[in-house]
């Protein structure tokens, strides 16, 4: 847990959106992917998931619906909508250029 | 479609909160699932899973604020809370709301006449590209004078050419009876273009063209929607039927559209009939070709793109031609060189014309003001009863800020709860302005020529109405709200009393309102004051006559038909047969009776002052029948009344009033001597001997400075003119008579109209703007006295209410109890005193602008100020009486045991 990363603002939503582009998931879904994915270097407080996720609802990047869930429980769920997926390249390709401009930085400095 | 979502969310909140905490539980119970197979123990199981998640109230407040509902919500909040607040007091809510719907309501209604009268737009296309032409001679400083003679208009017609269209009409009253008792209905003379030039469409039928209106035509008429309404019950049948105006047949072609009454503000058309038919009612004389008739109003519709520069110099260029050609030639030398010096001018008209704002635009101005300090006045009172309730409340605000809520929340609660108060103050206060305009419109109105005004609230009215509740709630609830919420959280909790005691001894903030509330109210009662004394003054002018039980019966024996030469012979049968009624006590007649607006008027010359000015020279004139003085008790001085003797063919003979004897007789007995009259082209005429002198009386208005007055025996009447207007002096009330009278002018002639008055209504006609002010004014002082009582009674019991336990204490440590009286009305007379000196110092700054509204007054009436600052310092008094009374009777043990 020591070597853990706060996340920047506006991170989270970029993964939120990654993680749904896979399959529809529920909240509790997402956060356990988010961890699994990061091999547990990304430290997500679970509770500040879900603003986060009625945020980008409102936003309309992501729907929900109400469905069952593995043991039968109903859960909510969401996917990625259309408008979703645009912002999610979006956003990727602009990550991409900020990474690489980041370490080109880095290296040469 | 976001907005949608967050409506959506708005109304489905409880259901949307479920769901949230469902989502939430169901990721709480995931995690517990999670570590209990990891082989936690359930109680730590749950404590990880608590702990991993964070605070859970927290994040559905952060998830509600993603819904962005929070601030509807919060509003929607602080309104049912509002409403509770309110509701739990109804006491205070009721009379707030009734102190600020009566506030609101006067404000509305007054603006609301001043909307109707002054600022509202006539109901035509683009009103705004109206002009009202108007005739200025550059010679005298007059104001421009709007009426035209037809020859006039007739020219204008013909030569303009800056309007796209150009119209003229003329009001009048046109009887629906044939004969008898008059069915008055209000007429309007219309040009051909009229309806045409207003861009108006027929509700029904047509409406009058320019074909309607030529030379020779037989007359067609068009009625106003409401006339159609009211007397043909709307029926299509109208059309086509025939109408009797003064006798004369007109077939009706058409009706007007609704909500249009004419172009003149105050006053609804009934009938319109084209200029044309003016040869009708006149005969050979008509007045279509008098050049010394002013009957005719002239507008027109400005030609698009012509700026308003163009326009005067498109009008000058116009004028000589205009004026030439229809200069009257009977003038003299030095009257036609004036006529031919004129020029014409436009005015915006494009909330048409009205007599109603000469009379009535300060007045109104004046009163807008009035009823602003009474809202003042209103606010005022409910600020301090704000204030009580604030403190009141302090465990409750300070509780809530203990608890994590904002200040500026709390204000904006406690704001919330103010325009709540004024909004519901403001729909009420509607309704008091609607039947209050009603009121007012009979207050303006005359008893012989009622105002009509359409008082349909317009969105600028009800944009006022909600302007001035926004602004009247911030007014008195601001101060409270952000006092109450300053509170020392500690010393709240404890008690409020242990603050107030703290500071109870100081003038504060409660002190100013009241003493700025007895300001307010005593500038508002000298107001009135000045306004009843000047109203009294008025009514209780000696007039020269005595108006009571006088009745008026005016007829008209040219629409009788009845030839000239039978009408002296008819109006003497007529005057012998009323003058034998049971009930009269006298009777007389004349050409018109005093104050009732029309006049006669002429140039005299007397050979012993030679050297007055035109202006001087200036005499008024009467035709009456012997009976007349006795009928309206006027008092002869000296020589003698007219008799049988002064008939048609006897030597001119004339009774003047004191004040034509003093001045064209200086210093002479008046007796015997001679004045002759100056005709049209201002030759003198043959002498005339005056018989006998009179006591001096109103001629035109009751506000007059006397002016000299000739009266003639009817007998001797130049012309086509006839005494046909007959005085009853009544020992029954005159209304009694009416039938009697009826019979008696029916066994004369049965074609003969006939109309009533009193000369007590006449009278008080004649100072209905008088009337007015002293009503309102008299109205609002005292309304403005109620609120200032009530809001000093308040504070004053609210404050010895806080003040008990230290009552208690005093007293319990001897102190008298006269002693404690005079403590609190120490307070209560040095608010007033500091309210009486403003409201002393405000008055004589502000009332000079009401000089010129006051009638044998100065404005710093020094009575008035004294009599208004008695009757609310008595008030005033009283209202602190009552509270102080209460303090001292403060059992010291309850008072102490309280703490």
């Amino acid at each position: 847990m020591g070597k853990s990363i706060d996340l920047l603002q506006g991170t989270l939503d970029l993964l939120i959106l990654k993680t749904l582009a896979l399959e529809p998931m529920h909240g509790w879904g997402i956060s356990q992917r988010i961890q699994q994915i990061s091999h547990d270097s990304l430290q997500v407080q679970q509770g500040s998931l879900y603003p986060a996720l009625h945020r980008l609802e409102q936003q309309e990047w992501i729907a929900s619906e109400w469905g069952a869930s593995e043991n039968n429980r109903k859960a909510k769920y969401y996917r990625l909508t259309d408008s979703g997926r645009r912002q999610l390249e979006a956003e990727t390709a602009k990550w991409e250029r900020l990474s690489a401009a980041v370490a080109q930085i880095l290296q040469t400095a | 479609m976001k907005l949608l979502r967050r409506l959506r969310t708005l109304f489905n909140k409880d259901r949307l909160d479920q769901q949230l905490t469902d989502e939430l539980q169901f990721h709480f119970d995931k995690q517990v699932e999670q570590n209990l197979a990891a082989g936690m123990s359930p109680e730590e199981a749950r404590y990880d899973a608590l702990r991993k998640f964070g605070g859970v109230e927290q994040v559905k407040e952060e998830c509600r604020d993603a819904w962005g509902v929070r601030f509807m919500n919060t509003l929607l909040q602080d309104v049912r809370y509002a409403f509770r607040m309110l509701a739990k007091n109804p006491g205070f809510t009721v009379v707030a709301i009734l102190t600020l719907a009566i506030g609101i309501g006067a404000n509305t209604a007054i603006f609301n006449l001043i909307d109707a009268v002054m600022l509202r737009k006539l109901p035509v296309e683009r009103p705004s590209e109206l002009r009202l032409v108007a005739i200025v001679d550059p010679g005298s400083a007059g104001e421009p004078d709007p009426t035209f003679t037809n020859p006039l208009w007739e020219q204008v017609h013909d030569r303009q050419d800056v309007f796209s269209g150009v119209f003229a009409w003329g009001g009048d009253q046109f009887d629906l009876a044939q004969g008898g008792a008059v069915d008055y209905v209000n007429g309007l003379w219309v040009s051909g273009d009229f309806f045409k030039t207003l861009e108006l469409r027929p509700s029904a039928g047509r409406l009058l063209t320019a074909s309607d209106d030529q030379r020779g035509c037989v007359g067609a008429a068009v009625l106003s929607y409401g006339f159609w309404q009211e007397h043909y019950g709307g029926a299509p049948s109208a059309i086509g039927s025939t109408i009797s105006l003064s006798t004369h047949p007109f077939e009706v072609v058409g009706i007007a559209p609704p909500g249009f009454y004419g172009t003149e503000v105050g006053n609804k058309f009934d009938v319109a009939i084209p200029i044309c038919a003016a040869a009708l009612f006149d005969g050979k004389t008509s007045r279509l070709d008098r050049r010394s008739n002013w009957w005719l109003t002239v507008a027109g519709r400005i030609k698009p793109g012509l700026s308003a520069g163009q326009l005067a110099t498109g009008l000058r260029v116009l004028s000589p031609a205009v004026f030439s050609a229809a200069l009257p030639q009977d003038w003299s030398a030095d009257g036609q060189k004036g006529f031919l010096r004129q020029v014409l001018v436009a005015k915006p008209a494009a909330t048409g014309i009205s007599s109603l704002r000469e009379t009535f635009d300060r007045p109104l101005e004046l009163l807008m003001g009035v009823v602003g300090l009474v809202l003042l006045i209103a606010c005022a009172n409910i600020a301090s009863l704000m204030l009580a309730r604030a403190a009141s409340r302090q465990k409750e605000l300070a509780m809530r800020q203990a608890l994590g809520a904002g200040r500026f929340r709390l204000i904006r609660q406690l704001l919330t709860e103010c325009l709540l108060l004024s909004s519901a103050g403001a729909l009420v206060g509607i309704l008091f302005a609607h039947w209050g305009t009603a009121l007012l419109v009979r207050c303006i109105s005359k008893a012989q020529d009622p105002v009509f005004l359409d008082l349909s609230l317009d969105g600028r009215v009800l944009g006022f109405t909600l302007a001035i509740a926004v602004f009247t709630s911030i007014l008195f609830g601001l101060l409270p709200a952000l006092r109450a919420t300053r509170v020392s959280l500690t010393w709240a909790m404890k008690g409020a009393q242990a603050i107030k005691s703290a500071r109870a001894g100081r003038f504060h903030s409660r002190h100013w309102i009241v003493a700025t509330q007895v300001a307010l109210s005593l500038v508002l009662l000298v107001a009135a004051g000045l306004f009843l004394r000047s109203f009294a003054k008025l009514a209780t002018l000696d007039l020269g006559f005595d108006r009571n039980n006088v009745l008026i019966v005016s007829t008209n024996l040219n629409t009788a038909k009845i030839p000239r030469d039978l009408q002296f012979s008819t109006c003497e049968a007529i005057e012998g047969r009323l003058r034998a009624l049971p009930g009269v006590t006298s009777a007389g007649r004349s050409v018109m009776t005093p104050v009732s607006g029309s006049g006669w008027n002429g140039l005299i010359q007397s050979e012993w002052s030679t050297a007055l000015t035109r202006r001087r020279s200036i005499a008024w004139f009467s035709f009456v029948s012997p009976g007349y003085f006795q009928t309206l008790h006027m008092t002869l001085l000296a020589g003698r009344n007219f008799n049988s003797g002064d008939t048609h063919t006897a030597p001119a003979v004339v009774i003047v009033n004191q004040t034509l004897a003093r001045r064209f007789f200086p210093n002479l007995n008046p007796i015997g001597k001679t004045f002759r009259i100056m005709d049209i082209a201002e030759k003198p005429g043959a002498p005339i001997e005056v018989v006998g002198v009179i006591k001096d009386s109103k001629y035109r208005s009751t506000r007059e400075e006397a002016s000299p007055i000739a009266f003639f025996p009817a007998t001797q009447i130049p012309g086509e003119s006839e005494a046909d207007t007959f005085e009853l002096r009544t020992a029954i009330p005159p209304s009694a008579l009416v039938s009697a009278v009826q019979a008696a002018v029916g066994e004369v002639n049965k074609q003969i109209p006939i109309e009533f008055h009193t000369l007590a209504e006449q009278v008080n006609d004649s100072m209905v703007q008088e009337r007015m002010l002293a009503l309102l004014s008299g109205f609002f002082g005292a309304l403005a006295l109620l609120l200032a009582m009530i809001g000093l009674y308040g504070t004053l019991s609210y404050l010895v209410g806080q003040r008990q336990t230290e009552f208690g204490i005093r007293m319990a440590l001897g102190a008298e109890p006269v002693s404690i009286l005079r403590l609190v009305m120490r307070s209560v007379v040095s608010v007033l005193a500091a309210g009486v000196i403003a409201g002393v110092g405000i008055s004589l700054a502000a009332t000079r602008v009401l000089q010129q509204l006051l009638f044998g007054l100065s404005a710093h009436d020094a009575l008035t100020i004294i009599a208004a600052v008695t009757v609310l310092s008595v008030v005033a008094l009283v209202a602190g009486y009552l509270p102080a009374r209460q303090a001292t009777r403060v059992d010291p043990m309850v008072a102490l045991r309280n703490e």
